[in-house]
């Protein structure tokens, strides 16, 4: 009986050690590891640059949908 | 420097779905994803309307405030895209669009579902213009070839209106002018009779 319960002790302690242990970890861990700021994504100068250019292409969208050509 | 904005004039859309369809050719969209779609309110009813919706590059975009890996970036066009290779297909996006933009290639759960697709204002996405990655992750980049994007360029009823914010509000305040008597002019009291209830 006396030899089981100290079976039973010896595990818990082992489990208190061990998650002592892991917690001096974790903050170790968290000191080591000290979270900066978050970054958004940049993709660069030159793909966030403007593509629109005002092309014959586009003058001629914007003639065709104004009024005085649609009530021709 | 000029704002793209997408404009659909309610009064002039017929539901054809033509946007629709040039979208998805002009893309090569895979199956169960519509960048664009029409939406018809009463429909069958006096007083029904369509309206031609996509993603509305909005300015201060929901969809780029909860993105948790910020795949989000707005151009200096005003026009809102995202990088398929850091998207995790979390649906975090399409919870926050009020437009519903936010399509996924597959029926599933958070992360199953494929990377996030959305209309890219016909200016696909971060990698060179017009090269064949680009092309076979976003589309097609019109606006890099001095154009506009194909659902408005080949809106049947000139409904749909896309370009620079500023050019297209001037052509819709026009034709709200020219119509008189408010939107009746265009619409079912003009092809039924006057007393009709809209």
């Amino acid at each position: 009986m006396q030899e089981k319960q100290q079976t039973a002790m010896n595990r818990r302690n082992f489990l208190r050690a061990f998650g002592g242990a892991s917690t001096t970890a974790v903050a170790a861990a968290a000191v080591t590891l000290t979270p900066g700021e978050a970054q958004a994504y940049d993709p660069g100068e030159e793909e966030t640059r403007a593509r629109y250019r005002e092309t014959e292409h586009v003058k001629a969208f914007y003639r065709v949908n104004g009024y005085e050509t649609l009530k021709k | 420097m000029a704002r793209m904005k997408f404009l659909c004039d309610a009064d002039r859309c017929i539901e054809c779905n033509a946007c629709v369809t040039a979208c998805k050719n002009e893309h090569d969209v895979p199956w169960g994803i519509n960048r664009r779609r029409v939406v018809t309110i009463n429909d069958g009813k006096p007083g029904e309307r369509s309206v031609s919706m996509a993603c509305m590059h909005c300015t201060d975009a929901p969809c780029a405030a909860v993105c948790p890996v910020d795949c989000f970036y707005t151009t200096a066009d005003a026009v809102v895209l995202h990088s398929k290779d850091l998207c995790i297909g979390c649906g975090y996006c399409f919870y926050a669009c009020p437009f519903g933009a936010p399509q996924y290639p597959r029926v599933g759960n958070f992360g199953s579902r494929g990377k996030m697709d959305k209309c890219t204002f016909c200016a696909a996405g971060p990698e060179g213009d017009s090269t064949e990655i680009e092309y076979a992750k976003y589309g097609a980049n019109r606006l890099a070839e001095g154009k506009l994007p194909l659902c408005a360029e080949m809106c049947s009823t000139k409904s749909l209106l896309a370009g620079d914010g500023e050019i297209i509000a001037a052509i819709y305040k026009e034709r709200v002018t020219q119509r008189g008597y408010g939107s009746g002019a265009w619409g079912w009291q003009t092809a039924y009779r006057e007393t009709i209830d809209v």
